[in-house]
């Protein structure tokens, strides 16, 4: 059949592109975070002294970093690709849709390949970096910010505890997101060299975990777990999982979200195995 | 109508086979004879999704010679 979810994926890729095209038609306000992150690793690129006259933006939402970035690290074209045609149509030509997890470029197409925020969707991490160091040319880069480690901590006890309590049990409702550790082995294993891998810790201040997980979602970032298994969730859980998190707010009645943002930098190696 | 940008075209490959894509211009269509797929191109942007793409029927693989005609 085809795009049939694999039975073992974690993330129904379907849900998942339904989730940003939702967030496509109401984009902007709830950007912050990939502008602040899209930000951060255009000053990366800056402290790279060469040029990339073709590059990719992975998960391009709608040209943040295209906008940003505006010709700057030598960059002629940058395609910009998305796995939501609406996010695609806002950002600048060239534009495609696609998935990060079936790559539809020729070996050797790019001379840099960056991404904000989106790795962490990727079922199979391994494969897509394969296809990555693929499409990248000899000593090309891989400059990509994802959510990892301890991202969203709190949400997720909440999610849990909530479910504990209205359904009897717990299931997955925030993405688990990759050990900032194993990842500079995932990229040796997927062919690149001399990678580093540094980490941010971004936190971010909200009056009720309802506004957060409204944010998330302006993000594209409800998880596709979470979409799944909507007809199943109650509305009961979700406001018992905002309760759980609203009871740890500080003595202002603030709560913190906390995000783990990992950079990638990797090379693609000059000889190509 | 937006064509397809020259240059995308020149690095796209079927993203299931990775092997190269033929472009019909009137059906604004990339197909991938190997995968027996069409995928569509509108207002201009390609859209590089197996679930989105085409069919190719069995006359139109044996006109594109993926098959011997029946």
């Amino acid at each position: 059949m085809l795009g049939s979810a694999h039975p073992l994926d974690l993330f129904d890729r379907r849900a998942l592109r339904r989730f940003r095209e939702r967030a496509a038609r109401h984009w902007g306000g709830a950007d912050f975070l990939v502008a602040d992150v899209a930000e951060r690793l255009a000053d990366r690129l800056d402290d790279v002294q060469r040029r990339f006259p073709v590059a990719l933006d992975l998960g391009c939402r709608g040209g943040v970093l295209a906008r940003l970035l505006n010709g700057r690290g030598g960059i002629e074209t940058l395609v910009q690709m998305d796995p939501a045609d609406g996010f695609a149509r806002r950002a600048p030509a060239p534009r495609v849709v696609a998935e990060a997890e079936l790559l539809p470029f020729k070996p050797a197409a790019f001379d840099l390949i960056l991404s904000v925020l989106d790795l962490h969707h990727v079922n199979d991490l391994p494969g897509a970096l394969v296809q990555i160091r693929r499409a990248l040319k000899p000593d090309g880069l891989l400059l990509a910010a994802l959510f990892a480690g301890e991202t969203l901590t709190g949400l997720r006890r909440a999610w849990m505890e909530a479910e504990l309590v209205e359904q009897g049990g717990a299931g997955s409702r925030v993405s688990p997101f990759a050990d900032p550790r194993d990842l500079g082995a995932l990229l040796q294993r997927a062919g690149f060299a001399a990678p580093v891998i540094d980490s941010d810790a971004l936190e971010v201040s909200y009056d009720s975990a309802f506004n957060l997980m409204r944010d998330l979602r302006a993000m594209g970032e409800g998880n596709a777990l979470v979409e799944r298994a909507r007809n199943f969730t109650r509305r009961a859980t979700m406001l018992r999982a905002v309760e759980f998190y609203d009871a740890g707010a500080d003595a202002t009645g603030r709560i913190t979200a906390r995000f783990e943002v990992v950079t990638l930098t990797a090379w693609a190696p000059l000889e190509t195995r | 109508m937006a064509d397809i940008d020259p240059k995308l075209l020149e690095i796209l490959v079927c993203p299931l086979t990775k092997a190269p894509l033929r472009y019909d211009r009137d059906k604004q269509e990339l197909i991938s004879i190997e995968a027996g797929l069409a995928y569509p191109i509108r207002d201009g942007i390609p859209i590089m999704l197996v679930d989105e793409a085409r069919r190719l029927d069995d006359a139109e693989e044996a006109r594109l010679g993926a098959k011997p005609a029946p």
